[in-house]
């Protein structure tokens, strides 16, 4: 497929995984409120941070307002200035769809076109102001539906193999950034209500809160919520699972290469995951939770670019080059007639 | 018209309809009676009262909105810039034995503008004997004679057109304009009948002649042009990129051909070989359905600052490497200043007589006509050559003494610039507004598609004045479109 179409289409579901993962942990911040353990003055600083606008938020609201939740919650969902705010997040997602809508079901497309016009009616406004639950809520219904209706309805071929792809590597960056943020958080002393609170708003922020207790460990502490979100492998947000899922699309993918290419994005990929295996719980702990989580979001930053060299945006020189070597090949028979 | 009490919402809406003084309307005769023709249709639509409509055109609205049938507008207040073409849901319909006539008339066209551009970039015959001057081509902006002796795969240059047809007092077809570059539209006739088919599915079984097989026509035209030998050819379709106001049916044809979309930037050439940058490296295409003007096609060779088109596409397009649809250069024979000729040119390569009228044109350029031209200006429509889309425009009747005097002075400074006709009264069509059903003025885009033969998609594009007395159906100057309705005979 047409490289650009492909980057359209793996993006399209990095900015998709992006509005999930930001409603998700708005609305656990929000619900927050009535829970008397979480501390106002530390909570929503580590969102700014994880959804990447601390800098920008401060710059345009002050520092001061980086404690009032309703600033902080306006300014992540509709802040028109800002690239990484939800309502912009959503139109991007809508913008790579459309211009990939003629490779789209229509149903996929419809799905992601009507989240668009939603979050721009007046009701969606007056829903956010009335009744922020559920604001969210059909923000991530809306994510989950698109991701349903593409798998039920999409020829399940290249287009839809770089939608999974971008999928898979943002969910593992944004569980590591999730939970990145908790782990910033100022919860008092290990074990006590405020900071079983945060643990608790780390799960459910990543859709974790039922499979972590069905799980084996029912001890709620920083280094079980750690082994589930980075290292289950068969929790579908954990990081470790995301890259297991990235490494069978990248394979997939090798299986159409024309002339045995060497793949950057493989080697960026076994790297990671690889150094991630090795890895226990004690190790983490050794290394830091935050260093390691930082390790996970630089490796998928890397990974991604060596996705954009190898299909996405491959460099005209190199391109240039493999038009020569398949002339040859198509010379190389008549060659052979010749002598 | 507003007698009707307010609560009988199912009253007839045709009730109070006052067709338009000296105008061909095509479902009322003059004395306020149904053509009998189209009754059969329009008898099942008289139930339909306002009430029940506006749900209807709210369904329909919603259902262009929803599957991003849409044009944008930015920088309006910075929200949503998507916008819907208007669409009226009251059907033009035109008879299968009245089509017919089009059809032939159409096709016959098309043979005798393709033989034209092969002659003119040829042996130039039919400049050489005198019938089209040989200054109106030479002096045209788009005539390209770099192209002289350059043959695209089968002869063909005219792959897609859309030729603006009218119909005068009389009711009969005319020929208004040519476009034979890059024609667009034809999506919404696909689009409209299908939100069509959803709104009103009980019309469906008034027997109207399908247009979905249009994708198919136009991709089995692409395949009858690839000039690969042997190998299965690789067709694409060349868009300037989402933002221009087509690309809604760019997308759209390349999806429903099952052709990959591509932009300029996608497309490389190498050793006079085209290729697509994909995931598995270059792959070679053989046949580019191009949605980009001439100029823009190639940075290397025409217009340096291009950014939409592919370094050196001139160059394996004269190599033979690559079909390009439709052919370049094609604008001479739709400039405006060539069409007075068309009907000669018929006569001229197929020795037929023209079966399409077209409307009585005077060629500034000749010295009478511009004589009787600078005389009557208050009664003519003027049009510049160059222009379109319903500007550069003077409609005589309508204008006042200053915009006169003004094309006057054109007129003498660039007489080759200008073509001017009589004022054709537009037919009107049934059409819902404000203040209930009232004549709006029509004109209708048929396409015709050629590869191994001429095939000619039944209906076509309705564009309507929605304003109410304008002759301008131009989407950008208050224009809406209509589904298009070929009716055929009861078995």
């Amino acid at each position: 497929m047409i490289s650009r179409v492909a980057q359209s289409c793996f993006w399209l579901t990095r900015y998709l995984e992006r509005v999930d993962a930001l409603a998700r942990l708005l609305d656990v911040h929000h619900a927050l409120h009535i829970d008397a353990a979480a501390a106002a003055t530390t909570r929503w600083r580590p969102v700014l941070r994880a959804t990447g606008q601390e800098a920008s938020f401060v710059e345009r609201l002050g520092d001061a307002a980086v404690h009032d939740g309703e600033a902080v919650e306006g300014f992540v969902t509709w802040d028109a200035d800002d690239a990484a705010s939800l309502w912009r997040a959503v139109g991007a997602a809508r913008e790579n769809a459309r211009t990939v809508r003629d490779v789209m079901s229509l149903e996929a497309w419809e799905a992601i076109n009507d989240l668009w016009l939603w979050i721009n009616r007046p009701a969606a406004r007056r829903l956010f102001e009335k009744n922020r639950g559920s604001f969210y809520e059909h923000l991530i219904q809306s994510t989950v539906l698109f991701h349903g209706v593409s798998h039920g309805t999409m020829l399940h071929d290249e287009p839809f193999t770089f939608m999974k792809l971008g999928r898979a590597v943002e969910r593992a960056a944004q569980t590591a950034r999730i939970l990145d943020a908790h782990v910033a958080q100022d919860a008092g002393p290990e074990g006590g209500a405020a900071d079983a609170s945060r643990w608790l708003s780390a799960l459910r922020s990543c859709c974790a809160y039922d499979p972590f207790f069905r799980g084996a460990s029912h001890a709620l502490h920083q280094t079980s919520v750690a082994r589930f979100l980075v290292f289950d492998q068969s929790f579908p947000r954990s990081v470790l699972y995301n890259l297991d899922e990235t490494r069978t699309l990248l394979r997939g993918l090798r299986k159409n290469d024309p002339f045995g290419l060497p793949r950057r994005s493989r080697t960026a990929l076994e790297r990671a995951r690889g150094e991630l295996l090795q890895m226990d719980m004690a190790d983490v702990e050794r290394r830091g939770l935050h260093s390691t989580l930082n390790f996970v979001i630089r490796a998928t930053d890397h990974l991604c670019d060596a996705i954009r060299d190898d299909y996405l945006e491959p460099p005209q020189a190199w391109l240039r080059h493999c038009v020569r070597v398949l002339e040859s090949l198509e010379r190389a028979p008549e060659a052979e007639r010749a002598a | 018209m507003n007698a009707q009490p307010a609560n009988s919402e199912a009253v007839d809406p045709f009730v109070g309809y006052r067709p338009l003084p000296k105008t061909y309307d095509e479902v009322f005769d003059t004395e306020g009676r149904v053509h009998p023709s189209v009754s059969p249709v329009f008898e099942r639509l008289r139930g339909i009262g306002r009430a029940e409509y506006r749900r209807l055109q709210r369904l329909a609205d919603d259902a262009f909105l929803r599957g991003g049938v849409t044009f944008s507008v930015y920088g309006e207040d910075g929200g949503n810039p998507d916008r819907i073409f208007p669409f009226d849901l009251m059907p033009r319909v035109v008879t299968r034995a009245e089509w017919e006539q089009v059809e032939s008339g159409l096709i016959q066209r098309i043979a005798a503008l393709n033989l034209f551009l092969g002659d003119v970039y040829g042996e130039q015959r039919i400049l050489k004997e005198g019938i089209v001057p040989r200054e109106m081509v030479e002096s045209s902006r788009a005539f390209m004679p770099s192209l002289m002796g350059v043959r695209p795969p089968g002869g063909i240059y005219v792959h897609i057109a859309g030729i603006d047809l009218i119909r005068d007092t009389d009711g009969r077809f005319l020929v208004l304009e040519d476009n034979i570059r890059t024609p667009s539209g034809v999506s919404y006739v696909l689009e409209n009948r299908m939100v069509m088919r959803r709104v009103m599915p009980e019309l469906a079984n008034a027997r109207v002649a399908p247009v979905d097989d249009y994708p198919r026509k136009l991709r089995e035209a692409l395949a009858s042009v690839a000039p690969c030998g042997g190998r299965d050819g690789h067709a694409v379709v060349l868009t300037p990129g989402p933002f221009n106001s087509a690309y809604f049916e760019h997308s759209f044809l390349a999806r429903r051909m099952g052709c990959e979309l591509v932009r300029g930037s996608d497309l490389f050439v190498e050793r006079d070989r085209v290729y697509a940058c994909t995931t598995r490296g270059p792959q070679r295409v053989d046949v580019i359905y191009r949605r980009i003007d001439d100029e823009f096609l190639d940075p290397e060779s025409l217009r340096s600052d291009s950014a939409l088109g592919v370094p050196g596409l001139m160059r394996a397009y004269a190599a033979g490497e690559v079909a390009l649809v439709n052919a370049v250069g094609n604008g001479v024979a739709d400039d405006k200043g060539i069409y007075p000729y068309v009907p000669d040119m018929v006569r001229f390569y197929l020795d037929q007589e023209p079966i399409l009228p077209q409307v009585p044109t005077y060629v500034c350029q000749r010295d009478e006509d511009l004589r009787y031209v600078l005389d009557h200006l208050d009664e003519l429509v003027i049009k510049a050559v160059g222009e379109a889309g319903g500007y550069g425009m003077l409609v005589g009747p309508r204008a006042c003494r200053e915009e006169i005097e003004t094309f006057r002075e054109r007129l003498a400074a660039d007489p080759r610039n200008y073509i001017a006709q009589p004022l054709v009264q537009l037919s009107s069509c049934p059409t819902w507004t404000d203040q209930g059903l009232a004549p709006r003025r029509v004109d209708l885009r048929p396409y015709v598609i050629t590869g191994e033969e001429s095939w000619v998609l039944p209906g076509g594009l309705t564009r309507v004045a929605l304003v109410e007395g304008s002759y301008v159906v131009n989407s950008s100057q208050g224009g809406g479109s209509k589904d298009t309705w070929i009716l055929e005979e009861e078995a």
